[in-house]
């Protein structure tokens, strides 16, 4: 059973086409993750979930009913904002429990939910304070609790922890993944950063100018890109692209470099490609099955763990990762070692993998 | 340096701002031949203390009285009035809206001088001379309704969408979010326009002159002209008088400055 369908929806603001034929299914109790770079559309489709947009065209059903047409109070979804969008005028507890004063709900089922939703995310001596008087972690907290109070049948996340530090903003995504798991909850997480999408969610939408490009589960879109949109995206640091054309016997050759790399897949001669490479199938050592290619190193950036390197192939950036400490220095001519089984390959006009 | 520079021209332009109501105080405290003395004193040498003669004979009570009725009518209209519109003209963004707010910027222009003749023989058609201070009401509603829509469109304006789609997220009808939500976050420009429309009001002159013809239900700024008289003016009551009228106005300013600065939408976003 599916929680959200989402058929063939179109969105046009005036001439601008904003979403394009968008399907997605979505699983009771899975966390879907929709990304993109910023004006997407990614934000605009969770919008139009909650009903804070209208469609153009198509159809949404929340749990097997339409919800065309309805305001967002007859959709039964809490939205966590960017902003937070806490009510500045209410202290915590009413700001999270207001969506049941609204209904209302007799007054010991509001203490009692409220109190267990404080607890649960640890805001429990915050109740009487006002949105102002709370730390940014703390408003991200209560906007959250505004959210699970009342046990809607979708959580619509819209980039809720861009306005976080770097450590809290880790902290509260493994905080939001065991809330969704305990709350068995379907989740839609709307973020532009792909590691977010690939740390939390079982399915991420990839999108780009109201297209979806790609979708499926994040190593699924990290093994197997659809395109070079996708490559590029998803990973960090990302996929390196070197344009290489196809010989007649079964070899690319390096635009750059005229280095032929052995190949075995089906591609016509004289086809241009983009070769895809990960940063980690990249070594200045030799391994099994790999090709060397000569290169220029530019840069070294050392995390203690990682380190990167940045190299020049032909005038080309190319980013290698490894474990450990650096193995060479800046300006020094290193063999690029490039492992064949893990490439990928890219039309160059179409930009479908190949 | 540069900071005692800034401090001395602002102390300079200060005084020049509040010369007019020191000068209204002290001659008010003057005796009338120490009114026109030559050099001025910048004290009075002699304070008379006319204050309560001037209220009881020129009766102020019933003047005052008839000006706030007024202020206070044309404050709650325009509130009722122009909170819902302005409320609209800050939500909705198309080119209708942009030139309806124009529309209302331009009524702004037209003065009260201008418009009080169309304005009476309109009321005397359909019978409001009847209720003069209504008929003031009303008219001096249409002439500040624009100031206060495009003063409290500025307050709805910075209220984030945000805490409305919020709102309605959280099961709220668009009424809803309107009065629980928007109306108590833009309550402070909502009250400050109100207390300037209200002293607006307090002050009005042209049409209390032209549309109330009965004395006894005519404003405190009509009452002013009660002392100039052919050959001489007693310049000692004017002021007087002035002083008794100015000064709550002044110090309900004094006490609303502080609610103008307190931002009440801070917390609500980051």
């Amino acid at each position: 059973m599916f929680q959200i369908e989402i058929d063939n929806l179109n969105k046009h603001y005036g001439g601008f086409h904003a979403l394009r034929d968008v399907n997605i299914s979505i699983k009771q109790g899975s966390f879907v993750a929709l990304v993109g770079p910023s004006g997407c559309g990614k934000s605009t489709l969770l919008r139009t979930l909650a009903g804070l947009e209208k469609t153009s065209s198509g159809d949404v059903r929340i749990a097997g009913q339409s919800v065309i047409g309805k305001p967002p109070r007859e959709r039964d979804v809490a939205m966590v904002f960017q902003s937070y969008a806490l009510y500045p005028h209410m202290d915590v507890e009413h700001n999270m429990n207001y969506s049941m004063r609204l209904k209302r709900r007799p007054k010991d089922e509001i203490a009692e939910r409220t109190r267990t939703a404080a607890e649960t995310l640890g805001l429990s001596r915050l109740l009487d304070r006002l949105p102002k008087a709370l730390s940014g972690g703390q408003r991200q907290r209560v906007a959250m609790g505004r959210a699970i109070v009342r046990n809607p049948k979708v959580f619509l996340f819209d980039e809720p922890l861009s306005n976080l530090d770097a450590a809290l903003r880790v902290h509260m995504r493994s905080e939001i993944r065991k809330l969704h798991e305990r709350l068995n909850a379907t989740s839609v997480y709307v973020t532009h950063d792909q590691v977010e999408a690939m740390t939390m969610a079982d399915h991420v939408v990839v999108m780009r100018a109201g297209i979806i490009e790609q979708q499926g589960s994040p190593l699924e879109l990290y093994d197997r890109p659809a395109n070079k949109f996708v490559a590029g995206f998803i990973g960090s640091p990302a996929m390196n692209f070197l344009p290489a054309t196809a010989a007649d016997n079964g070899a690319l050759v390096l635009d750059s470099d005229s280095v032929r790399i052995g190949f075995n897949r089906d591609i016509a001669a004289g086809r241009q490609v983009w070769i895809g490479m990960r940063p980690e199938h990249l070594s200045l050592k030799p391994g099994v099955n790999d090709m060397t290619i000569g290169a220029t190193v530019t840069g070294i950036e050392s995390t203690g763990s990682m380190t990167f390197v940045v190299l020049a192939v032909a005038s080309q950036p190319v980013v290698l990762a490894h474990a450990g400490r650096p193995e060479a220095c800046k300006g020094d001519q290193v063999r690029l070692h490039i492992a064949l089984d893990n490439l990928h390959f890219f039309d160059r006009e179409t930009e479908l993998a190949a | 340096m540069k900071r005692y520079v800034l401090l001395v021209i602002g102390l300079m332009m200060t005084a020049t701002y509040l010369f007019p109501l020191y000068w209204m105080y002290l001659t008010a405290l003057k005796g009338s031949s120490e009114i026109f003395q030559y050099p001025p004193t910048f004290w009075p040498s002699d304070p008379q203390w006319n204050f309560l003669e001037i209220w009881k004979n020129r009766d102020m009570g019933r003047y005052i009285w008839n000006s706030l009725l007024i202020a206070i009518g044309v404050t709650i209209l325009v509130t009722m009035l122009g909170t819902g519109c302005a409320y609209v003209l800050s939500r909705v963004r198309n080119v209708w809206m942009e030139i309806a707010l124009f529309a209302i910027l331009m009524m702004q222009v037209l003065p009260s001088s201008l418009m009080v003749t169309p304005i009476f023989v309109m009321f005397n058609q359909i019978g409001l001379l009847a209720s003069p201070r209504i008929a003031v009401i009303l008219a001096q509603t249409a002439k500040v309704l624009p100031l206060y829509i495009v003063l409290c469109r500025a307050t709805f304006v910075q209220v984030p969408r945000e805490l409305e789609e919020a709102a309605l997220v959280d099961g709220s009808s668009r009424i809803g979010a309107f009065f629980r939500i928007m109306l108590p976050l833009a309550r402070n420009g909502i009250l400050v326009t109100s207390v300037l429309i209200f002293l607006q009001s307090f002050g009005e002159y042209v049409y209390a002159r032209s549309l109330i013809a009965k004395n006894e239900l005519q404003t405190a700024t009509v009452g002013l002209q009660t002392f100039m008289g052919p050959n001489a003016n007693d310049w000692n009551g004017i002021m007087t008088y002035a002083a008794i009228y100015v000064t709550p106005i002044l110090i309900v300013f004094m006490l609303l400055q502080r609610r103008i600065v307190s931002g009440l939408t801070a917390g609500a976003l980051k």
